[in-house]
């Protein structure tokens, strides 16, 4: 084997020697290649987070809704590929940024130079497909106020609206150079840019939605509508997981000094500080230490340290870890006492955690590593001032407070004109088989109309 | 209910001579007993309510033997002795309690197959009458007119020796069953001969108290780790409590284990309590509370909702806690913690016993 593989370099050094002694490429190529390698192997993994929400909200519903479930999460990514690609990146981040303080305006149909231009850190392309991947990854969230009783159709819709203008406002706002930016706000991977705003799209679904069928009973007390697979549940969870070092190490988009390994053994510290405090804390108050508590609060520290897995110390991470993983608890206890249907649990995993991550870098970000990363400023703990905290909590209100407007008006008017939910008889016949004709698990559903189970 | 109007209704059941009148009989003895459990101490109510059911049950077996003779088939071969179980066993039963029982008859000295065809078929009657007067029957088929329940005395001897000898999950839930077997009907001495085999079986396989503990210590006492109530999260009875199974049956499967390791035959749990402090098992300070702390159980099963199903008296053993005032809730929380207490205690002890 090495004998060939050497006779063959030496063949082609022969037929090519031009290759063979070839100039060395620059540190600035050798520089711009690495971070390209990357940030692409950082696409992938966040893209991978696909396969994750395929599972975690399948695993969370029943199972005559399955193939629905999980086939129309593929088919939004590749409808949001487009959408991004024609409007979302332009809004986002085209054009000269900066010009515009509310949105981008520019490169619509995004047309890449084929390299990274002279003093690109990486190219376009790249860059782009990374950032495609986080619109993707905050729509799949928002899905999960859809769940099992949208119309398919108002998928689609949504999905145009959602990836054309209400999340790249909000990634402009905060990474676009946008005006949160300019007030330094920090939130390093997208507690508030990704989860927080897919978050708040599936509330506005689900409140107008309203609860699915045999959710509540009429003295209000709540069913539990248990999910079909708690492995696949436990499997999305490990594979977002994963996923999220390319999430969160992925978003320092450079390899530099290695800071992303940093950004990386924060990341891990608050999922394991979650999973374990959720599981505490779901023992200690019900009796029973719940699995799927157990699984929401593994993700709700990944949710929250999301923010600051760039800014904060390693004990910072483990606080902040453990605080999400008691705090999904009592907000899944919470929306279920407002009668609120959060079937994948989207609201408290994303949106109360994402709200206490991105509210957690004014307290414990460290002025030095705030410094690092030039964003913004130290927190109340290393610095003593509450400037950071107000601006966190700034973008976490305005932030909030746009997405729950765009995103009640446009479903509000799909609503309207459309129809948001499908029929009673389609919701307890299973999606599988009202919007798609077919069965997930054919053999384990019974035909259409024989005793169908809830 | 005053004494003269319950001892009234008493004789009437005593002379009933049909199951509908059986019926309506315990449908008015439940319309007044449900209007005294506020006004009344418990253990008063408790022995008060199991003499009705008592009444009402012997009176349908007497209906279900005159019902045979009726139909040609004559009258019991041997004598018999018609056990209760379960709650009927330890004189604890609610105003909606369900049928567990069984059956022990001398062995026949002739024509064994006639005589167990004669109690199949006397016990499949007083089944269904029973159900007629409102008790449903046992959801594990621990019932008289289930073959396995019914025995000649040797064959209960075989089947006891083969549950101790073999104790997988489920013998050692039947024998546990066993202890709390109780003769309503027939001849009481059926049933202590029964209890002999059970207490010499006991003292030859002592291992058996370490899959009786594991067994009984499966339901866990209804107060978390911060001292709250543990309520149910979910479904028609979210926010209730679980009074029999958090509190009610931790108590008496705690009690029962401490008793059939003294050989204790009483079966009702205040009984029981009693007798072990006669035998030097537990300080009267201690016996005090628990007997406290279980009356309180008593009294808020009593109380737990009440579900009538297909005109069967059914209850799940769920109490709203809005049913509960402040008080009775702190009485049930410390009831609660003395549970816990009881049921290291009896794991410690019985774990002793075994080293």
């Amino acid at each position: 084997m090495v004998k060939k593989t050497m006779l063959a370099l030496g063949i082609f050094t022969l037929l090519f020697p031009v290759m063979a002694f070839a100039e060395d490429p620059s540190a600035a190529t050798l520089d711009m290649g690495l971070n390209s390698l990357w940030v692409m192997l950082a696409f992938i993994l966040v893209l991978l987070m696909q396969g994750g929400f395929i599972l975690l909200e399948t695993g969370s519903t029943r199972m005559k809704n399955a193939g629905h479930v999980a086939g129309k999460t593929i088919f939004t990514t590749g409808l949001a590929a487009l959408i991004y690609w024609a409007f979302g990146y332009g809004m986002a981040f085209g054009g000269d940024s900066s010009v515009n303080a509310v949105f981008g305006w520019g490169d619509f149909f995004f047309n890449p130079t084929i390299a990274a231009g002279d003093g690109e850190s990486l190219p376009s392309t790249v860059f782009f497909l990374f950032q495609l991947a986080f619109a993707a990854v905050s729509l799949s969230i928002a899905w999960g106020g859809f769940a099992e009783r949208a119309k398919l159709s108002s998928y689609i819709v949504f999905t145009l609206f959602f990836v054309a203008l209400i999340y790249p406002t909000v990634a402009h706002w905060i990474w676009g150079g946008g005006w949160l930016a300019e007030d330094g706000a920090q939130d390093f991977a997208g507690s508030t840019v990704v989860h927080l705003t897919g978050a708040l799209a599936a509330f506005a679904a689900t409140v107008l939605l309203k609860p699915r069928i045999g959710k509540f009973n009429k003295d209000g007390s709540a069913n539990e509508i248990l999910g079909h697979n708690q492995v696949f549940t436990a499997l999305s969870v490990l594979l977002l997981w994963v996923g999220w070092f390319g999430f969160n190490a992925g978003s320092t988009v450079a390899i530099g000094d290695g800071f992303f390994g940093y950004v990386a053994f924060n990341t891990m510290l608050g999922a394991g500080a979650g999973g374990v405090a959720a599981l505490l804390i779901s023992w200690a108050i019900s009796g029973k230490a719940d699995i799927t508590a157990m699984l929401n609060g593994t993700l709700a520290g990944l949710v929250a340290i999301t923010a600051s897995c760039a800014f904060v110390d390693p004990w910072a991470a483990v606080v902040i870890g453990l605080v999400a993983g008691v705090l999904v608890v009592f907000s899944v206890k919470f929306f279920e006492k407002i009668k609120v249907d959060d079937p994948i649990y989207a609201l408290s995993v994303h949106g109360a955690a994402g709200i206490w991550g991105t509210l957690a870098n004014g307290i414990f970000a460290t002025q030095v590593l705030a410094d690092k990363v030039g964003v913004g400023t130290g927190g109340l703990i290393d610095t003593g001032s509450w400037k950071q905290l107000w601006v966190q909590f700034e973008s976490v209100v305005v932030v909030g407070a746009f997405v729950l407007a765009a995103s009640f008006l446009v479903l509000g008017v799909m609503k309207l004109i459309m129809g948001f939910r499908v029929t009673e008889e389609q919701e307890i016949i299973g999606l599988d088989l009202s919007e798609h004709g077919a069965y997930g698990y054919p053999e384990q559903m019974k035909k259409a109309g024989q005793n169908i189970q809830g | 209910m005053s004494d003269p109007v319950r001892l009234q209704l008493l004789k009437q059941i005593g002379s009933a001579d049909h199951v509908e009148g059986l019926r309506s009989l315990r449908d008015q003895v439940h319309e007044q007993m449900e209007a005294l459990l506020p006004t009344r101490p418990v253990e008063q109510f408790n022995e008060q309510l199991n003499e009705v059911h008592d009444a009402v049950i012997q009176r349908s077996i007497i209906l279900a033997e005159a019902e045979m003779a009726r139909l040609g088939k004559g009258s019991p071969p041997v004598p018999y002795a018609y056990l209760l179980f379960g709650s009927g066993g330890r004189k604890e039963q609610t105003l909606s309690s369900d049928q567990d029982s069984g059956v022990v008859y001398q062995d026949p000295v002739a024509d064994p197959e006639e005589v167990g065809l004669y109690f199949k078929q006397l016990c499949e009657l007083i089944v269904a009458f029973l159900q007629v007067t409102g008790y449903p029957p046992c959801e594990g088929n621990v019932l008289s007119s289930n073959p396995e329940w019914c025995l000649p005395l040797s064959e209960w001897g075989s089947k006891l020796d083969h549950w101790f000898e073999e104790p997988a999950w489920e013998a050692v839930r039947y024998l546990l069953i066993i202890a709390d077997g109780r003769c309503v009907y027939g001849e009481q001495r059926l049933l202590d001969e029964l209890k002999d085999l059970f207490f010499i079986d006991m003292l030859n396989h002592q291992i058996i108290l370490q899959r009786m503990l594991d067994n009984t210590m499966r339901h866990k006492v209804l107060l978390g780790i911060f001292g709250q109530l543990l309520k149910e999260q979910y479904g028609e009875d979210a926010g209730s409590l679980d009074i029999k199974y958090g509190a009610y049956i931790p108590m008496v499967n705690s009690i029962r284990l401490l008793s059939i390791q003294m050989g204790i035959r009483e079966t009702s749990t205040l009984e029981r309590i009693k007798m072990l402090v006669k035998a030097g098992k537990m300080s009267a300070t201690d016996a005090a509370v628990y007997d406290q702390a279980f009356r309180i159980f008593l009294r808020l099963r009593l109380m737990t909702t009440e579900q009538s199903a297909d005109g069967l008296y059914a209850n799940n053993g769920k109490l709203s806690s809005r049913k509960l005032t402040k008080e009775m809730t702190d009485e049930l929380k410390s009831g609660l913690r003395l549970g816990k207490k009881l049921q290291r205690a009896v794991f410690k002890q019985t774990m002793g016993r075994l080293t």
